[in-house]
């Protein structure tokens, strides 16, 4: 150090140097150990000392002023202040020397940290971003092994990243991390402290911890670097550990946009094939004013309608809905819509009973298989006898009105399609003459839900009907859509609302 | 809603709390599917403290239903109140399933 002084401060020392000799000094000297690093006059042999006065710096010896052909005490007290002078110019240097590699260290780090940042956006796993980060760690920290653990919050496999392969084995791992989930802070282990929670075989370890939205998801863990870790390391590694969990929480969240569009577009897709599979316009029959419409809910259900309106055919309506929800449903939907549909419409002389029969046989083995139902509610206009024949696989609500009567509830005859092999569905008719009114709902209207978990339940669905009754087939749809909407006052549509309502007209 | 899952004599007992309906019915069927997959087994659901039923529980119970009859088994439901008695009459489901007013009722007939 006195050397560097002296190579950089070469020429203020000589001038104390000459200053010394211009005042009647014979020699002057700067000595280290004992031996001579410069002296003055130049060129000449040193004469032995008059006086000397020690360099200290904190408190150490560190070099030597000799002065010859001076003695008196002015001499020896100004020869001493220089030597403290130089002292402390020394410890001044070491201490610059000292901030600026801090400052190299620390701009490594950052540049480091700026790296990693840049080289983890590019990262989709989770598996990457942590082996990432563990290397990284691993290197800007210089220690010989590291290691990082996480268990996702929803409900997906534990994940561990060894640096090294197995060197610390999982167990000892998953202890670690579930000491970090307690202490909540970084954990420092080394081998002076004989803290137990330090596996063996391990010198020393810093632990730190890794949270995302609040939770401690994942920890990282730097083993056995060469010195301990201090306050430096601790802030590093911390950085490091800021830095993963920004990544991780950037990865789930476009884990979880990429899963709601998935689940919006199967939505879409279920509610796209509920809605263009419903007929497009209404029939047109002698004698009946008809209105049907449905509903979807957010998450579509298996409701359905449909019309068999041909020439020299009787009129046959169906109206029915599959167990559960989205897709699935939307296709099951179908299935029976389609298998109802072509009993109606090809059997030579087809009755609701036989048409409900028949479908069921058709669908009762790929119900069982998938576990679904249908209730199913099949209906054939009688214009001559001006009456309504129809068959009930556990369809409700069903909901008929005489023109001069009060509305009731028509129970089912049958279960629903899909439950027994066989069924023996039963033909039952109504008058629908002028004024007559059936409507034929699905459970979506009776089990409308307010926010205090009410049901809008049949006895509301009865009394709406019966305010309604002497209103067009549309208004009275359109009262009973009002009625539930009312009742459930923003609760969101749990289920599908479909109705087909038809009103006994003039000839 | 909450399940209470219990076994007496041969019989395997679920009482179900609560609202059984799409949301809750994923635990439900699981442990359904459990009980139901060994031949001959006794299954009853006890529907006491079930206040709401939907269309998808009700599939639920269905097809557990159906395969304990294919591997020769019991199924059997308890302790229906009204409103929930009331969707299995609307949907005549009253018709196919075994229902009995309470468990000690069930028991007597599932363990003979």
């Amino acid at each position: 150090m006195l050397v560097s002084l002296l190579s950089s401060q070469y020429n203020r020392i000589q001038a104390i140097a000459e200053a010394w000799i211009a005042q009647g000094a014979q020699a002057f000297g700067v000595y280290e150990h004992g031996r001579p690093l410069a002296y003055w006059p130049s060129g000449q042999r040193m004469l032995p000392p008059d006086l000397t006065a020690a360099i200290y710096q904190y408190n150490e010896i560190v070099g030597e002023l000799r002065l010859s052909g001076l003695r008196n005490e002015a001499a020896r007290r100004r020869l001493q202040a220089d030597a403290n002078l130089i002292g402390y110019i020394l410890q001044l240097e070491y201490e610059l020397q000292c901030i600026t590699a801090d400052l190299v260290t620390s701009q490594d780090q950052q540049l480091a940290l700026y790296r990693l940042t840049q080289a983890m956006r590019d990262l989709v796993t989770i598996r990457e971003t942590l082996t990432a980060v563990v290397s990284e760690a691993q290197r800007m920290l210089k220690a010989r092994s590291g290691f990082a653990a996480y268990i996702p919050t929803n409900g997906g496999d534990p994940l561990i990243v060894q640096s090294a392969e197995n060197s610390l084995n999982t167990e000892a791992i998953w202890r670690l991390y579930w000491q970090l989930q307690t202490e909540d802070r970084p954990l420092l282990l080394s081998e002076e402290d004989s803290d137990l929670r330090r596996p063996p075989g391990v010198r020393n370890l810093m632990l730190i911890p890794i949270r995302v939205r609040g939770m401690v998801v994942a920890c990282l863990g730097i083993m056995d670097r060469a010195d301990r870790f201090g306050t430096p390391e601790l802030k590093l590694g911390r950085a490091i550990a800021d830095q993963a969990s920004a990544q991780i929480e950037r990865i789930l969240l476009y884990q979880e946009m990429v899963e709601q569009a998935r689940l919006r577009s199967e939505m879409d897709l279920a509610r796209r094939v509920q809605t263009d599979l419903l007929p497009r316009s209404l029939p047109d029959v002698r004698g009946l004013d008809i209105y049907a419409y449905s509903r979807p809910a957010l998450q579509v259900g298996g409701d359905f309608f449909d019309f068999i309106n041909l020439p020299n055919h009787p009129f046959i309506f169906t109206i029915g809905d599959v167990s559960g929800k989205g897709v699935s449903a939307a296709l099951l939907m179908s299935m029976t819509r389609t298998a109802l549909h072509s009993k109606a419409q090809f059997m030579p002389s087809p009755t609701p009973a036989l048409v409900m029969r028949q479908s069921n046989e058709d669908l009762y083995n790929d119900f069982t298989r998938i576990g679904v139902f249908a209730t199913v509610f099949v209906g054939q206009y009688d214009d001559a006898e001006r009456a309504i024949t129809y068959a009930n696989a556990g369809h409700a609500p069903v909901i008929y009105r005489p023109r001069n009567g009060r509305a009731e509830l028509l129970l089912a005859d049958n279960t629903a399609i899909g439950i027994l092999p066989v069924n023996h569905f039963q033909n039952r008719s109504l008058a629908i003459e002028p004024g007559d009114l059936l409507i034929v709902a699905t459970d979506g209207f009776s089990d409308a839900r307010n926010d205090q978990d009410e049901l809008f339940g049949i006895e509301r669905l009865l009394v709406a009907v019966d305010e309604l009754a002497d209103q067009p087939a549309q208004a009275i749809a359109d009262g009973l859509f009002r009625a539930i909407d009312q009742f459930s006052a923003g609760h969101p549509q749990d289920d599908d609302q479909t109705l087909i309502v038809l009103k006994g007209a003039a000839l | 809603m909450e399940m209470k899952p219990r076994q007496a004599g041969n019989v395997a007992i679920l009482a179900i709390e609560g609202r059984f309906d799409a949301n809750t019915v994923p635990p439900v069927q699981h442990w359904l599917e459990q009980a139901t997959a060994t031949p001959g087994a006794r299954v009853l659901v006890d529907l006491s403290e079930t206040t709401f039923v939907d269309s998808t529980a009700l599939a639920t119970l269905v097809s557990a239903m159906k395969r304990c009859q294919q591997s020769k088994g019991e199924f059997a439901l308890c302790g229906l109140r009204r409103p929930v008695l009331m969707i299995f009459e609307l949907t005549r489901l009253d018709k196919a399933f075994n229902i009995f007013v309470d468990a000690d009722h069930a028991l007597a007939v599932l363990n003979a």
